[in-house]
């Protein structure tokens, strides 16, 4: 579990002669457990939230802090090893490897980590158990609907007991029955895995079952707001 | 695994790729085993040929000379062994203009001479000539073959030609040995004792004056060796001395018989590696197209596999390692073409002398190192690519 730090967080690209600001002078605090969904209008600079919380992108000013500590002092291979260890990502288009299976794809993460919690293997079965796919493992990714393909991200980004899941549009690939089913896994894996979700997203209703919605306008946090629910 | 499948899911280029190494590293093998073949025959003579001074009559002069020019070369100074040599066609209606191999020959030796052998010539099956033979032969390997004889058959030398005259005449040998492969002259040669050469050797005289010569008289060289060891330069001043000293023969260096077998074979390996090296560099550019696509293809795999903590040098290695597979591959199977050709031209030309082709474990090692470093080369600047790519640009490609 890991809580992280935004602190007035900039990212400006060049594009011509114009520079583009999308993200300018966030500061946020996300604790341990948190499921929060990100939203706004395209351009909003969520997806560039997303991946300077994912250690994708370097920021132009500002710092990242996971559990306190300064990320901008790591370099690429730190961040990567830091996403391996503590960070999964779920995507819109799923991006499941087409020449690996379902098992194999829920455990390509290992291959990467050098610190391995305990038997991969059996880590990957439950949680594609957990996902409702534990009859599939031999599958490959172009036999499954784009709602199983997601479910197998969604195991994939738990594989390596992250600290916190980033997903970008989960469900912006999918019918809304799909996305209900998706949202609902991702809340019970959020509470029995105790890791922290943030979600962009389009979706209202998935915006509306996080815990708390950060609404972001021009590359500037509109609103920060906790999101009550009906008990 | 995932190399395999990833080759196994773009079948059709994957297999146009990998039969680009294919054909080139089969070129290189079979040109290759070309160009072994006759480096073991050009060593040979290297070899022998860097061993030994041979004595002929002086320039423009017939092939006949005193045998007591034996006892006057024997005085020479630094000369150790002389023997008289007498060489003739064995098969002569088998003549060709052009031939890749030595003809076949009948070559007299004296027992003694085989201390002075720096070929290794020995002999596989039956026994060696003693200086009491007469009436029998030793048949080089490849002889053996082509006349189709075991030790204890009979061979009538030399082979009467197809089209022979009435007074060609010949002589029935028992074979008594059959010498292991030398890959060079021996092979090709049919050993008899100095006294039968001398039989022989004068059935080839011109009718005129065959009846004038006493054949044990005679020898048509002579082959002079130093002490065994003794080093080119001292054997081309042996040779110096010999024309200096001994009237009516002519001693060739022997370093001008080695520069130009070396230089013959120098310049057969160019031509033969030249054309393998050209077949390889396409195979080579064929992997660096398919390993370019493959990379821009999976753009977002790679971000991908980035963002769940690969670092540069897992993409770089996983890139390495499918472009050194594909290289390893086609480098197997062109191999393996190679050398089953090779194999199979070798056994259809054996009963004609004509075995052209030789793999060595050499041409091994170059044929398959060959091939995995062209896969490792060609996959570098794609790997480079894949390994450097931004994961945040590679994740949003859209393809």
């Amino acid at each position: 579990m890991a809580h992280i730090e935004l602190v007035d967080l900039t990212k400006h690209y060049r594009q011509g002669r114009n520079v583009v600001r999308a993200l300018d002078g966030v500061s946020l605090r996300i604790g341990a457990g948190e499921f929060v969904s990100v939203v706004g209008r395209s351009g909003s600079g969520k997806t560039t939230l997303l991946d300077l919380i994912g250690l994708l992108l370097r920021p132009t000013s500002g710092t990242v802090l996971v559990d306190g500590d300064d990320t901008a002092r790591l370099n690429d291979g730190q961040r990567a090893d830091l996403r391996g260890q503590r960070i999964g990502f779920i995507f819109q288009e799923y991006n499941l490897l087409p020449a690996l299976n379902v098992l194999e794809n829920v455990m390509l993460p290992l291959r990467y980590t050098r610190s391995q919690v305990g038997n991969g293997r059996a880590r990957a079965l439950e949680l594609l158990e957990a996902v409702g796919l534990g009859d599939r493992i031999k599958h490959r990714p172009d036999e499954l609907s784009g709602g199983q393909q997601q479910r197998v991200a969604i195991a994939r980004a738990l594989v390596n007991r992250p600290a916190m899941v980033l997903g970008d549009e989960p469900t912006g690939s999918v019918d809304t029955q799909t996305s209900q089913e998706l949202v609902g896994l991702m809340r019970g894996l959020n509470r029995e895995e105790q890791v922290t979700f943030v979600i962009v997203t389009h979706d209202l209703e998935l915006a509306g079952r996080a815990d708390r919605m950060i609404r972001l306008k021009d590359g500037r946090l509109i609103a920060d707001e906790l999101v009550l629910h009906a008990a | 695994m995932e190399i395999l499948r990833n080759l196994a899911r773009r079948k059709l280029r994957s297999t146009l790729t990998i039969l680009g190494i294919v054909i080139g590293i089969f070129a290189l093998t079979t040109m290759g085993a070309l160009a072994e073949h006759f480096n073991a025959l050009i060593n040979g003579g290297v070899k022998y040929f860097g061993a030994s001074i041979q004595v002929g009559p002086p320039d423009g002069q017939a092939a006949i000379l005193p045998l007591s020019k034996l006892d006057e070369l024997k005085q020479v100074d630094g000369v150790d062994a002389v023997f008289p040599s007498y060489g003739f066609l064995a098969n002569p209606g088998a003549v060709n203009v052009v031939n890749f191999n030595l003809p076949d020959q009948i070559v007299g030796s004296d027992p003694g001479e085989s201390r002075y052998d720096v070929l290794n010539v020995h002999t596989a099956k039956g026994r060696n000539l003693s200086s009491e033979s007469r009436g029998e032969v030793v048949l080089g390997s490849t002889m053996a073959v082509e006349f189709k004889k075991s030790v204890g058959d009979t061979i009538d030398l030399p082979v009467r030609p197809k089209d022979a005259k009435p007074d060609f005449v010949n002589h029935t040998f028992t074979v008594v040995g059959i010498l292991a492969p030398t890959r060079t002259a021996p092979d090709n040669f049919a050993y008899v004792s100095i006294p039968d050469a001398q039989m022989l050797f004068k059935d080839t005289l011109p009718v005129a004056i065959r009846s004038t010569v006493d054949a044990s008289k005679v020898a048509s060289a002579f082959t002079v060796y130093g002490k065994p060891g003794t080093s080119l330069s001292e054997l081309d001043a042996i040779a110096g001395r010999i024309n200096e000293q001994v009237s009516g023969v002519k001693a060739t260096k022997p370093s001008v018989l080695v520069n130009s077998f070396k230089s013959g074979g120098a310049t057969f390996t160019a031509i033969t590696t030249a054309a393998a090296i050209l077949a390889l560099v396409i195979g080579g550019l064929s992997v660096v197209n398919t390993m370019i696509m493959a990379v821009t293809e999976r753009f977002r795999e790679i971000g991908l596999k980035k963002a769940v903590g690969a670092h540069t040098g897992h993409v770089l290695r996983e890139y390495l390692a499918e472009s050194t597979l594909i290289g390893l591959l086609g480098g197997s199977i062109g191999y393996l073409l190679g050398v089953a050709l090779t194999n199979l031209l070798n056994i259809a030309g054996r009963a004609s002398n004509f075995e052209l082709f030789l793999i060595t474990p050499t041409l091994t090692a170059i044929a398959l190192g060959f091939a995995v470093a062209l896969g490792a080369l060609s996959g570098v600047i794609p790997a480079f690519r894949a390994a450097r790519l931004d994961p945040v640009l590679a994740l949003r490609t859209t393809n």
